[in-house]
């Protein structure tokens, strides 16, 4: 009957795109939310296969939150995927409560004895004293600085805060805008709030990670007067702009704090790294404050279920290892932490000297040390502010975000 | 006396007649108008294609672009950059494979429900059109969940799976109101022949009913093609996921391409939809009167 | 010579017309086994639509009543728990009134708009050709008129360069970045889209409308507006009705345009009870304090349904 054959077919049809996507032997798959290294972590994928017989298989994810729910409901379900990206900070720990992630740490015990990573790094991916991570990559937020601009001002990097309001006023002078900073894609608003807090009150920016800090407290306020008076001064680009690292390369701002992974989309706009643009890490408002730099380093994680596949471990050790340092580098323009390997540009290798020199310390990023569940809500909040910098703006900002926070720790 | 009436009606007459006149050309003017600021964001569309990322940056929105050959660069980006390709042929995939079902399955129902007599024909047709009165938020945790559950999360068949159930509630509706309208005698005629109903309904009625299940088939098509919702939390992988998910994930990515090219690939995206519009009009409409009925 | 009989009623209709009650054993037995040759055909699709839509319903509202751990599955029981937290909630309160808002809007705008154009375009020179260029927008997908709208409210875009036209002097309004200006933006875009269903549903019913009773009128003198207020408009109702419920549903549901256009409005989870219940869900990862959120969504949505369900059978009735 012709009822029955349609519903056969249908239900083989089914069974057979249902298995769709099946990789090869020594294959592995590597789980991620960020389609826009979709092509050059496949790059890598590739090398990983010719030098080692495991192929890196990517496999994205569109939106982090998606990604963060499938990745969560698969550890209800006890079924994680083998290889996968995840965020440090909080999130962190709670991946690791989960029970079901494998303990890095003989990898690690590899990584530093070989002399490719420094034993701090660890420290990064650590959780109750097991390291349960390697880096994904490793990105140090810095300001790049437009060279032209600085040159029409008759400006050099800025070694102090003095310095820096010096600079902000000789651009303006020369019709530049000083600073650059969008709210494009709702999830940026933060940026300049954490570098604000770690240049004028570094240890108030810790406290407010685990609520010991309120976000109406006078630290903040003070931050956000500082932020809201450079406004006022016209030293910003409009937040409104959804072409962020282009509008950098046509000079909207001269001075674009940002991810060094974003060295890459500034070249793609048109804008050489050395020749054209180059970086520098923002003084500290107090010279006496040790120099600093926000960190930034997503890790690769494998569940436990993988430890014993060692195919998956042979990835894994690959794409941290010189060679996959490498490759990673050349495709994508990130580092990942290798002392041994490349820098990826002359501007992150011009950084790494930079914070050789002075002895910057590493601080978590805002991102991954506010709790997962508040991350949206607070970023929403700053980006608020960007669009209405006012004091009042300012006001109504903190008292939101304090009631959500303080509703949050006192539920801990 | 009739004739001082006649006369007072022609006048009346006469007058309506020119303040009809004038009132047509206002309302041609307005209609012209109104049409005109309709056609806008069309314009709009159609120029900002044809300009390059950096002609578009620097010149007025509504500009004429210098030259026509920038599109190809622009749909070559998009196409490769959002990956098109696999998201028209997964769009294609559940619209054509989950209507069809889901239109033949409604059509199996209609037959029972309106052609057969039995007790409490209405209770089980509220049970199938009852898929339909929820509003879709209720559906997202659940099928989540569940999808994963089963392992068909992020696949073609859990897509086409959804798809199919949730087009099925309508074209029944439509389908019953019209086969309880079509003339029973050939039914009974083949009845008496010793005919089974799956051949009386084979042979019979779903011949002619082609109509509606044309307009139905389109109306859910689209529908299917439109989904951005489902895509999203169902099957957001690359290789499966529909095309307006697709268009949605390559607007609000990282990559610096400019409105230019985001443009142009919404422009690929509705293609299929508009081309399918121009050539079935007529069993568009015939679609909005069925629904609207 | 047998008669050619047209008439559509059956052996059965026939016996009922004569007395006999059909409810003998014969039929009974008759009935009983025509239930299974009917349940076959409904099978598949009583399968489907159980499985897929009405189980996850269920599950939805049970899920509700319980509390998400994250990584570790569902735990236990929460009561009411969910239901207490929404109640306190600010942002459920904000998208609760903006859903409303945004409801009322939806349906009343492309209303009247929609009247007031087919009634403008009927029976005009290019009638066909106005009804094509209002109605195309409509067969696009929401997710695309949200790019494009996306980009002609830009700052430096398309409505601000109009009105910069209109004021002499530069417009630079972030009209999908600020609280008082992103919904009604959206609800331009919606109305936009959608009018154009609405005026051909409402031409249809125009001319469905018998044309004696208005030709009769206008005889006795009365005026165009008269005409339409006391006889077309009444005789236009059971359409309007069926348009105002579709309109309705879309309203409440409406979340492509709003994740599209919203995406840069900083208060964007507060734009609709529907975006609200994803930001919850699938950002913040609170499955189940989501799924009370879609529950209160569907209770509202069923209760005005219903509603209308109800009016609209009162004014059938009325009209017939």
């Amino acid at each position: 009957m012709e009822l029955s054959s349609i519903t056969t077919a249908a239900f083989v049809a089914g069974t057979v795109t249902l298995g769709a996507g099946t990789t090869m032997a020594g294959d592995v798959e590597l789980f991620h939310d960020k389609g826009f290294w979709s092509e050059a972590l496949q790059q890598v994928g590739d090398v990983a296969g010719e030098l080692t017989g495991n192929r890196i298989i990517e496999s994205a994810y569109a939106a982090p939150e998606q990604y963060k729910a499938f990745i969560q409901s698969s550890a209800a379900s006890g079924d994680m995927p083998d290889m996968f990206t995840w965020w440090t900070g909080g999130i962190f720990e709670e991946l690791v409560s989960s029970g079901q992630i494998g303990s890095l740490d003989a990898v690690w015990d590899e990584l530093i004895s070989s002399g490719d990573f420094d034993a701090s790094l660890r420290d990064f991916y650590t959780v109750d004293g097991v390291a349960y991570g390697v880096p994904l990559h490793l990105s140090r937020w810095v300001a790049l600085y437009n060279k032209a601009q600085f040159a029409d001002a008759g400006i050099s990097e800025p070694e102090t805060w003095g310095d820096l309001m010096d600079a902000a006023e000789k651009l303006k002078a020369a019709g530049h805008t000083p600073f650059h900073a969008t709210a494009q894609d709702g999830w940026r608003g933060f940026i300049w709030f954490q570098e604000i807090m770690i240049r004028t009150n570094p240890e108030a920016y810790k406290g407010l990670h685990d609520g010991s800090v309120a976000y109406d407290s006078d630290a903040v306020r003070n931050a956000f007067q500082i932020w809201s008076d450079w406004y006022a001064n016209g030293y910003f680009s409009d937040p409104r702009s959804n072409e962020e690292a282009a509008d950098f390369a046509r000079g909207k701002g001269a001075i674009y704090l940002i991810g060094d992974w974003a060295i890459g989309l500034v070249e793609a706009a048109g804008m050489k790294a050395g020749d054209d643009f180059s970086a520098f890490i923002m003084p500290n408002q107090d010279p006496s404050l040790q120099s600093s730099a926000i960190l930034e380093g997503g890790p690769i994680v494998l569940s436990k279920a993988a430890l014993d596949k060692p195919d998956v471990v042979n990835a894994l050790k690959f794409f941290v290892s010189v060679d996959g340092a490498n490759a990673w580098a050349g495709a994508s323009g990130n580092a990942l932490g290798n002392n041994n390997a490349e820098p990826p540009n002359s501007v992150v290798a011009k950084i790494n000297a930079d914070v050789a020199a002075k002895g910057t310390i590493a601080l978590n990023r805002w991102w991954e040390a506010v709790p997962a569940e508040l991350q949206g809500e607070f970023v929403a909040e700053f980006n608020r502010f960007m669009l209405d910098p006012t004091m009042e703006t300012a006001e109504k900002v903190m008292t939101t975000i304090q009631s959500l926070n303080a509703d949050y720790w006192a539920s801990q | 006396m009739s004739n001082i009436e006649y006369h007072l009606d022609l006048e009346a007459i006469a007058r309506r007649e020119k303040k009809a006149h004038r009132g047509n050309w206002l309302a041609m003017a307005g209609t012209i108008l109104i049409s005109a600021i309709w056609i806008v964001p069309f314009y709009y569309l159609a120029t900002s294609i044809f300009k390059t990322t950096e002609e578009y940056s620097l010149n007025h929105p509504l500009s004429l672009p210098s030259s026509v050959t920038p599109v190809m660069e622009n749909a070559v980006t998009a196409w490769s950059n959002a990956k098109m390709g696999t998201g028209m042929m997964n769009s294609a995939l559940y619209g054509f494979t989950g209507a069809a079902l889901a239109v033949f399955i409604a059509a199996l129902a209609a037959f029972g429900l309106s052609r057969i007599d039995f007790r409490g024909k209405n209770y089980w047709f509220m049970l199938i059109f009852a898929g339909t009165i929820f509003p879709l938020q209720m559906y997202l945790i659940p099928l989540f969940f569940l999808y994963q559950k089963f392992g068909i999360l992020n696949t073609q068949f859990g897509m086409i799976l959804f798809y199919t159930a949730i087009c099925i509630p309508f074209p029944v509706l439509v389908l019953r109101n019209y086969m309880n309208g079509m003339s029973r005698d050939m039914d009974e005629a083949a009845r008496m022949d010793g005919a089974s109903e799956f051949t009386v309904f084979h042979k019979i009625v779903l011949p002619n009913c082609w109509g509606p299940m044309t307009a139905t088939f389109l109306l859910q098509f689209t529908w299917i093609w439109n989904d951005l919702l489902f895509s999203t939390v169902l099957a957001n992988r690359t290789e499966v996921r529909s095309i307006m998910n697709a268009l949605q994930v390559f607007q609000g990515s990282y990559s610096s391409v400019g409105p230019n090219v985001v443009l142009t690939a919404a422009v690929i995206a509705s293609v299929p939809s508009i081309l399918l519009y121009f050539i079935l009009r007529k069993h568009f409409m015939e679609g909005m009167r069925v629904s609207g009925a | 010579m047998p008669e050619i009989n047209d008439n559509i009623e059956s052996d059965a209709e026939l016996l009922q017309r004569v007395g006999w009650s059909g409810s003998g054993p014969e039929e009974r037995h008759q009935r009983k086994r025509n239930f299974w040759v009917a349940f076959a055909f409904m099978s598949p699709a009583i399968l489907l639509v159980s499985s897929v839509l009405l189980v996850p319903v269920g599950y939805n509202i049970y899920l509700s009543f319980t509390k998400w751990k994250k990584f570790k599955g569902l735990d236990e029981f929460a009561g009411f728990g969910n239901y207490e937290r929404l109640s306190t909630n600010p942002f459920f309160t904000d998208a609760f009134y903006n859903t409303s808002i945004w409801v009322g809007a939806s349906v009343l705008f492309p209303l009247i708009l929609g009247l007031g154009l087919a009634v403008l375009v009927r029976g005009m020179l290019f009638e066909s050709l106005f009804k094509d260029i209002i109605f195309i927008p409509r067969i696009l997908a929401p997710t695309a008129v949200g790019v494009l709208w996306f980009y002609v409210y830009a700052p430096d875009g398309v409505v601000n360069r109009f009105l910069g036209l209109i004021a002499g002097r530069e417009v630079d309004i972030g009209w999908l970045y600020q609280d008082n200006t992103v919904t009604p933006a959206i609800i331009v875009t919606f109305v936009w889209q959608t009018v154009g269903l609405v005026m051909v549903l409402i031409l249809l019913g125009l001319n469905a409308i018998p044309k004696d009773p208005i030709e009769a009128a206008h005889m006795d003198g009365a005026s165009r507006l008269q005409v339409f207020w006391y006889i077309t408009l009444p005789l236009l109702l059971p359409t309007l009705l069926v348009v105002t419920i579709l309109s309705v549903l879309a309203g409440f549901t409406v979340f492509d345009l709003l994740w599209v256009m919203g995406a840069s409005y900083p208060g964007q989870r507060t734009l609709s009870l529907a975006v609200f219940q994803y930001f919850e869900a699938f950002q913040k990862g609170s499955w189940a304090f989501g799924s009370a959120i879609a529950v209160v969504l569907g209770i509202v949505v069923l209760t005005v349904t219903w509603t209308q369900a109800i009016l609209q059978a009162r004014v059938d009735r009325m009209i017939r």
